[in-house]
C-alpha cells in the first residue's frame, strides 16, 4: 500500500504533468497566432488577420488558467527544489507565451493597415523571411521545452543574434525604401512596426529557452548573450513597441 | 529524465505479443492492407522478420513499414490533456514528429491547435475530419492530417474508459509547391526580365531612328542588344534551375559524390576565367575518396561551381583563391571551423549562418571552404546574401555577368542535401563562404 506521502508525490507528480501539458498546448496556440499572423501580412489576408485578432483572448484565458493552477499547486503543495521550479518555470513561461500572443494579435492589425495600402511585394517577402526565421526559434524552444532538450535551448540562446540581424538589415531596407518614395511611407511604417513585433517574438523564444535552463540546473544560463549592437536599428532599438 | 513519462512503454516492438489492442489493430491491419493493395508477403519484404511470427507481431509490422506517418492516439477525458497519449507511431510518424522512443503525451508531439482539434473530434465527437499540418522544420513540408474515430473502448491501466482514434498524414507538398513555384515564376520573371526588355526596346527604336544611318553606332548597339538578351536567357535559365530545385527541396537526394574530385573538375573549367584574370587557386583537398557526401552529383558540382566562380569573379588580379575541404566535422564543429569572427567584426564585417541544418542522427559533416581576398562586404549586407536578387550596393562584380540567383540557389541545394551555409567577410578582409553536407549512413 502507499503511504500518504506518497500519494501526495504521485499526486503533485501527476499535477505537474498537466501544468507542463497546458504550457505545450498553449505554446502550439502561440505558434499558430504568429504563423498566421505573419501569413495575413504576406498575403493581405483581412479575415486571417481579423481570426487572429479574435483568438487572442483564448490565449489570454489559457495563461490565466495555467497561472491558477501553478499558485494552487505551490500552495497546497508546497514542492521544493526542481518541483518548484518546474511549477515557477511553467508559470513564466505563460505569460512569455501570452506576451508572444499579443505580439502577433499586433502584427496582424498592422496587416490590416497593410492590406489597405499599395502591395509593397519584395518587402513583404522579407518580412515573411524574418517571420520564419522568428518561428524556426520559437519552436526551436518549445522543442526544447517538451523533451527537456537543454542543447537545444542552448541553441536558441546562442543563436539569438541572427534575429536581431535580421531585424537590423531590414530596418534599413525600409528606411532606404521610405526615402526613394515618400508614398510608400505609411505602408512601409507598418512593416517596421511588424519587423519590430518579430523581433520581440525571437527574444520570447530566447526567454523560453532561459527558463528552460533555469528550471533544469537551476542555474542562469553563465556569460552575457551574444548580441551584436552595430546596426542603425540597434540604436533605436528599445524605443519602438 | 523524459519530461512526460508514459505509464506503459509506448511503442510495441515488434517481438511483442502483449498488446491488448490486437483485434482492432487486426481490422486496421485489414482495412489498410486492403486499401494500399499490398499483400503481407510484400509487407514482409520491407521488414524482414522470422517466418514463424504470429499474426499481431506480422500487423505491427506491417503498420511500422508504411510509408505514411501514422498513429494511433488514446484518451480519457476530454479536459484531461495527459490522459491523451501515444499509443503507436510507426517509423515514419516518430521520424516526422521526433517522438522520445520511450513514448509520450500527444502533446509533446503535436502542439499545433488545429491538429489537435480534429484528434479530439475523432477521440470524442467520433466524428472522422482533416486539417492541412505544416511542421516548421528546415525543408518546409505540407501533410493533409486525418483522423478517424477507432471502434471499440477499452480501459487503461488505472480502469478509466479509455477511447482511441486514428491519425494519419499524408504528404502534399508537392501540389503545394508546384503551385507556388508558378506563382514565384511569373513574379520574379516580369519583375528582373523587365529591365534589359526596356533598354533592348529602347535601342531597337534608336535604330529605327536617328541612328539608321549611322554604321558605327548601330554595331555598338547591336554589341549591347546580344549582352542584354544573353542576360535575359542567363537569368530565365537560372530562375528554372531554382524552381526545380525548390520543388525538390523536401526529397533528401540519393547518392554520393565525392566533394574532392568535384572541386578538382570545377576548378579546372575555370581555368581560362582565372588566367584572364591572373587570378591562382590555393587548392587543400583530402585524398580521393576521403570527403564523401550523401549528394546528387550534378547539384552538389553547381554548389561548388557557384561559389568558386563568384570567388573568382570578385577577386582583383595577382590574388589566390583558396578552396579548402575539411572532413569529420561535427555541425557545432562545422560552424566554428577556422573562424575568423572577431578579426572580422572588427573591421565592420562578421561572420553568419546563413543555413543550418535541423539536428541529425549522425552528427558529422564534410566542409567546403572557398576564399578570397576580394573587397569584402559590411556586416549589414550579410544576412541578405542568399536572398534572391539581393545585390550589394557599389560592388563591381564584372561588368554585372550575375544574375542575383548564384547563392540562393546554393542555399536551396545546401538545404536539400540537409547541409549548412556560413558566410565571413569584412571590407578589406575579403569573404569566405562555407558549406556542409553530412557525410553518408556508414552501410555495413
Amino acid at each position: 500500500m502507499m503511504t500518504a506521502n506518497e500519494h501526495t508525490l504521485k499526486f503533485f507528480g501527476e499535477e505537474l504533468q498537466q501544468l507542463k501539458a497546458e504550457v505545450a498546448r498553449m505554446g502550439g496556440l502561440v505558434e499558430a497566432q504568429v504563423a498566421d499572423s505573419i501569413r495575413a501580412v504576406a498575403m493581405r489576408d483581412v479575415g486571417l488577420a481579423q481570426l487572429v485578432v479574435g483568438r487572442d483572448q483564448k490565449l489570454d484565458q489559457l495563461q490565466i488558467d495555467i497561472e491558477k493552477k501553478a499558485i494552487r499547486m505551490i500552495a497546497l503543495r508546497q514542492p521544493v527544489a526542481q518541483d518548484l521550479r518546474r511549477t515557477v518555470a511553467a508559470m513564466k513561461l505563460s505569460w512569455n507565451l501570452e506576451r508572444t500572443g499579443d505580439q502577433a494579435k499586433n502584427i496582424a492589425k498592422r496587416a490590416l493597415v497593410i492590406a489597405d495600402a499599395e502591395p509593397l511585394t519584395p518587402l513583404t517577402r522579407s518580412v515573411e523571411r524574418m517571420g520564419k526565421l522568428v518561428l524556426a526559434r520559437l519552436k526551436d524552444a518549445l522543442d526544447a521545452y517538451t523533451n527537456l532538450d537543454l542543447d537545444q535551448a542552448m541553441g536558441v540562446w546562442q543563436k539569438d543574434q541572427e534575429v536581431d540581424e535580421h531585424y537590423n538589415s531590414l530596418f534599413r531596407e525600409l528606411l532606404t525604401y521610405m526615402m526613394s518614395d515618400p508614398r510608400t511611407i505609411s505602408a512601409c511604417a507598418q512593416l517596421l512596426f511588424v519587423a519590430k513585433n518579430l523581433e520581440r517574438i525571437g527574444d520570447h523564444a530566447t526567454n523560453v529557452a532561459e527558463m528552460l535552463y533555469y528550471e533544469v540546473t537551476g542555474e542562469e544560463i553563465v556569460g552575457d548573450r551574444p548580441r551584436w549592437n552595430g546596426g542603425e536599428g540597434a540604436d533605436v532599438d528599445r524605443g519602438f513597441a | 529524465m523524459p519530461l512526460f513519462q508514459s505509464p506503459s512503454p509506448v511503442f510495441p516492438a515488434p517481438s511483442s505479443a502483449r498488446s491488448p489492442a490486437r483485434g482492432w489493430l487486426q481490422r486496421l491491419y485489414d482495412d489498410l492492407t486492403g486499401v494500399l493493395g499490398r499483400s503481407p508477403e510484400r509487407v514482409v519484404d520491407a521488414a524482414p522478420i522470422a517466418p514463424a511470427v504470429e499474426a499481431a507481431t506480422l500487423q505491427e509490422a506491417a503498420l511500422e513499414a508504411l510509408p505514411d506517418p501514422l498513429l494511433l492516439v488514446e484518451a480519457t477525458e476530454p479536459n484531461d490533456l495527459t490522459g491523451r497519449r501515444i499509443t503507436f507511431a510507426n517509423a515514419a510518424a516518430r521520424e516526422l514528429l521526433r517522438i522520445p522512443a520511450s513514448g509520450a503525451l500527444l502533446v509533446s508531439a503535436i502542439r499545433h491547435p488545429e491538429v489537435l482539434e480534429v484528434i479530439d473530434e475523432s477521440l470524442f465527437g467520433a466524428i472522422a475530419s482533416e486539417t492541412p499540418y505544416e511542421p516548421r522544420s528546415a525543408q518546409e513540408r505540407v501533410w493533409r492530417v486525418r483522423a478517424a474515430p477507432l471502434p471499440g473502448q477499452g480501459r487503461s491501466a488505472d480502469g478509466e474508459v479509455t477511447r482511441r482514434a486514428l491519425v494519419h498524414f499524408s504528404d502534399e507538398t508537392d501540389a503545394r509547391r508546384a503551385e507556388r513555384m508558378r506563382v514565384d515564376f511569373l513574379a520574379n520573371a516580369s519583375h528582373e526580365l523587365r529591365t534589359p526588355l526596356a533598354s533592348l526596346s529602347g535601342f531597337i527604336e534608336t535604330l529605327r531612328g536617328h541612328a539608321k544611318d549611322d554604321p558605327q553606332a548601330r554595331d555598338q548597339f547591336l554589341r549591347i542588344m546580344t549582352t542584354q538578351a544573353e542576360r535575359m536567357s542567363r537569368l530565365i535559365d537560372d530562375l528554372m534551375s531554382l524552381s526545380r530545385i525548390e520543388l525538390n527541396e523536401h526529397i533528401p537526394p540519393s547518392g554520393a559524390c565525392d566533394l574532392t574530385l568535384t572541386v578538382l573538375d570545377v576548378a579546372d573549367t575555370l581555368r581560362p576565367m582565372t588566367a584572364e584574370k591572373g587570378v591562382k587557386f590555393d587548392l587543400k583537398l583530402p585524398k580521393r575518396g576521403e570527403a564523401l557526401i550523401a549528394g546528387d552529383r550534378d547539384q552538389i558540382t553547381q554548389v561548388v561551381q557557384n561559389l568558386i566562380d563568384n570567388a573568382v569573379k570578385y577577386s582583383p588580379s595577382g590574388t589566390t583563391v583558396a578552396v579548402e575541404i575539411v572532413t569529420g566535422l561535427t555541425s557545432e564543429g562545422a560552424t566554428a571551423y577556422a573562424s575568423n569572427a572577431q578579426a572580422m567584426a572588427a573591421a565592420g564585417g562578421g561572420r553568419l549562418s546563413l543555413l543550418t541544418p535541423d539536428r541529425a542522427a549522425p552528427d558529422a559533416y564534410v566542409l567546403v571552404r572557398v576564399a578570397d581576398q576580394g573587397a569584402g562586404m559590411l556586416r549589414e549586407h550579410l544576412p541578405r546574401l542568399s536572398e534572391r536578387f539581393y545585390r550589394v550596393e557599389g560592388q563591381k562584380s564584372g561588368a554585372s555577368t550575375g544574375t542575383g540567383l548564384g547563392l540562393a540557389i546554393v542555399k536551396h541545394i545546401v538545404n536539400r542535401h540537409r547541409g549548412g551555409m556560413l558566410v565571413e567577410s569584412a571590407p578589406g578582409l575579403g569573404s569566405t563562404f562555407a558549406v556542409y553536407f553530412p557525410t553518408p549512413a556508414r552501410s555495413g
